[in-house]
This record gives structure tokens, C-alpha cells and sequence, in this order.
């Protein structure tokens, strides 16, 4: 008697295909992430319920060490006028080297008589060093020169203004900074901090399961 | 996964032909497509997890003149200062006497006991961080006023009347 043959398909399906579009996708999400520049300051910010993204554009940051040292840091469209102003103001000529070098440095940590030799340190200089911050103390109050500078330069433009704080650092250096914006008559800032879940049962819980926007 | 190999024409050959058997050339690639997802996972996970958030924080402008400085109705308000080592006290009214203390954990319900007692429009917190408080001291508080919805509070320095009677306490009770 005559069997009909059933055909058997094979089971196998051809990975090659997959894996492709696998490290195709891994590749790309690789190149296009954006690489942190590594710190040099090490800063652990506290939590808070907040959900909103700290400003990446037009930002001035100031950096509070857990040692209390004081760093500044900016978006590089800004740094051009911003050491502009601050040579205005403070009348010291900038180089054409400082001005370069100042464009590429991600950090500023120290006062004002040592930017020049400061701006000329490879990363790994960089990293061996321990920086004195820039100095905020009343009789030489850097931190608000270039605070004021910030804002000359970016006046008419937007421009966010941060605030980057260590967990250990202390409250007075955090007021000092506040100070400083303020003289500057800066009253909106935003603090930097890693964002923490809403107790449950709260307030805040509540209003936000209602659909009400908190109001910011 | 088992690979099936590819069985059919199996060509007759001689009697003095030995048979060589063939190995398939094709590799399991699903652990690699695993390995490759795997990867992805990771990185969209790091990625989106370390960006920052920020809490907005906005300061009145400092004034001398006594009537443009903010009222605050006694009964309804709270004073809670930061002194060192994690430690809040707290005190109702304008009686820094009565402080009492407590800490971060606890804060929370002293704020809501109080906000319920009082009528929404006196209820005021004032936040006072001694010299010796850390930046997250500040911040959780400011923190605890969004969780608690709180909208009226004030960021100011304590009096150097409450400021030796909390290094007084804190001697007092051994606070490093």
C-alpha cells in the first residue's frame, strides 16, 4: 500500500538574522549614548521625590564637594562669553590659549590666580590633583564673580541655574552659594538629585493618583 | 537546539569507497542572540537610570524692610531646625523652649499632625539649618514639604538664641 509522505518541516528557525538585528540595535544604542565625562569631583547627591529632568542646555552648575569645596562647570555654548565677561570685569586679558583651553576643560576648581596653569593640566594631571575649590569666603568671593559673570552672559537668554551638592557636604557652604546667586539677583534654581519613589499613602501619593500636577 | 542535518541524496558509492561522514557547518546562534539582547537591556537600563532629576527651589529676595517680610500667624506655625548629627528639633508658636526633638523619620507625621490642626491658610513651616547640618538635611526637608504637600514654608537661619540652645542640648545629650 501506497503511504502518503507527510513532509516534516524542520523546527529550526535560522538565528543569523536575529542576532544581526541584535547587535545591530547594540551597536547603535553603544555609539549613540552620550559618554560621561569622568568627574574628578565625586559627588553623591540626595534623593528627592522630584521627576523632573535636570536642565542638560544652557545650564551654569555649581558643584559643592563633600568637602566643601566649591566647582563650577557650564554648557560649552555659554563658556566663550561667560570668561569673556569675567575678563571685563575682574581686568584680566585671557590668551588665546586660555580661551581654548578654557572651552575644553569640563570643570573649573580653582581660584581665579591659578586658572591659567590650571587650564593647561592633561586629564591625568587632573586626576592626581587635589583642587582647592574656588574660593567663597566674603573678603574673596570668586564664586560670585563668576556667578555674575554667568549672568551677563547670558542675559536675554535662558539659562538654568544649578546646584550640585554632596550628600556630607555642609549646609553653610550650600547657603554661601545661595548667597552669591542671590547678590546676583538669581532666585530659581535647581538642585540636582537622584530621583526617589513617592511614599506611598502620602500627600503628594494622593494628589498625584487624583491626576492633579503638583504644583513646581 | 539540536541541528538537522540535512539528510536525502546519499550517493551510492563504490564498494571500495569508504563513506566520510560530513559535519554540519552551522552554529547554534541563539545564545549569542541572547547574549546580544542581553546587552541592549543593560545599556537602555543605565543609560536612562542615570540621568539626574532636579528639584526646583526658588528664593525670596532678601529684604530689609519689616513690612515687606512675610507674616506667619503664631498658632499655625512650625519650626523645625537641623542641628548636627541627623537630629531635627521642633518646636509650635514662638517659643523655642518648647522644643522638643526628633529625627528624619519622624518628621513626617509631626508635620502632618500639625497640618491638620490648623486651618490650610495659617499653616506655615519654617525651616532653620544650624551651622552643623548637611546639605541633605536641607534638602530632605525641602523634599518632605513636596511630599507633604506643604505649600507655605521658609528656608532661614536660626537665631543665635535657638543656636546655643541647641549646642547646649546637643552637649547635653552627647551628639557627635
Amino acid at each position: 500500500m501506497a503511504r502518503a509522505k507527510i513532509k516534516r518541516g524542520s523546527t529550526n528557525v535560522d538565528m543569523t538574522a536575529m542576532c544581526d538585528v541584535a547587535f545591530l540595535l547594540l551597536t547603535f544604542f553603544i555609539l549613540a549614548a552620550k559618554f560621561k565625562p569622568s568627574e574628578a569631583i565625586e559627588v553623591v547627591t540626595p534623593a528627592s521625590v522630584s521627576n523632573k529632568h535636570a536642565p542638560q542646555k544652557d545650564y551654569f552648575n555649581v558643584t559643592i564637594s563633600k568637602d566643601n569645596r566649591v566647582f563650577i562647570d557650564m554648557d560649552d555654548a555659554m563658556k566663550g562669553d561667560v570668561l569673556d565677561e569675567l575678563g571685563k570685569e575682574r581686568g584680566i586679558q585671557f590668551s588665546d590659549a586660555d580661551k581654548k583651553g578654557f572651552q575644553q576643560a569640563t570643570f573649573v576648581g580653582v581660584p581665579l590666580s591659578q586658572l591659567t596653569s590650571f587650564l593647561n593640566l592633561t586629564p591625568e594631571q587632573l586626576g592626581k590633583m587635589t583642587l582647592p575649590g574656588i574660593p567663597y569666603d566674603s573678603t574673596n568671593n570668586q564664586v560670585l564673580a563668576w556667578i555674575s559673570a554667568a549672568v551677563q552672559a547670558s542675559q536675554g537668554k535662558k539659562a538654568n541655574f544649578l546646584i550640585k551638592g554632596d550628600n556630607a557636604s555642609k549646609y553653610t557652604t550650600f547657603k554661601a552659594v545661595i548667597d552669591a546667586f542671590k547678590k546676583n539677583e538669581i532666585y530659581k534654581y535647581n538642585l540636582v538629585t537622584n530621583a526617589a519613589d513617592v511614599p506611598e499613602g502620602s500627600e503628594l501619593y494622593k494628589k498625584n493618583l487624583s491626576g492633579q500636577m503638583s504644583k513646581e | 537546539m539540536a541541528e538537522m542535518e540535512v539528510k536525502g541524496t546519499s550517493h551510492k558509492k563504490g564498494p571500495g569507497v569508504k563513506k566520510s561522514k560530513k559535519q554540519s557547518t552551522r552554529v547554534d546562534l541563539t545564545p549569542m542572540v541572547d547574549l546580544g539582547f542581553l546587552l541592549i537591556t543593560f545599556f537602555i537600563f543605565t543609560t536612562t537610570m542615570a540621568q539626574p532629576t532636579s528639584m526646583n527651589l526658588n528664593m525670596p529676595k532678601d529684604t530689609d524692610k519689616p513690612d515687606e517680610n512675610t507674616k506667619v500667624k503664631e498658632s499655625g506655625s512650625l519650626t523645625l531646625m537641623l542641628g548636627k548629627g541627623n537630629v531635627i528639633y521642633y518646636y509650635y508658636g514662638a517659643d523655642p523652649a518648647t522644643m522638643q526633638t526628633t529625627g528624619y523619620k519622624d518628621v513626617r507625621k509631626i508635620i502632618l499632625d500639625k497640618k491638620k490642626k490648623t486651618p490650610a491658610e495659617d499653616f506655615f513651616v519654617i525651616i532653620k539649618p544650624d551651622k552643623d547640618a548637611t546639605y541633605k538635611n536641607a534638602v530632605d526637608l525641602l523634599d518632605e514639604m513636596n511630599i507633604n504637600d506643604v505649600s507655605r514654608y521658609a528656608m532661614v537661619d536660626p537665631s543665635p538664641d535657638e543656636y546655643s540652645m541647641i549646642q547646649q542640648t546637643e552637649v547635653a545629650g552627647g551628639v557627635k
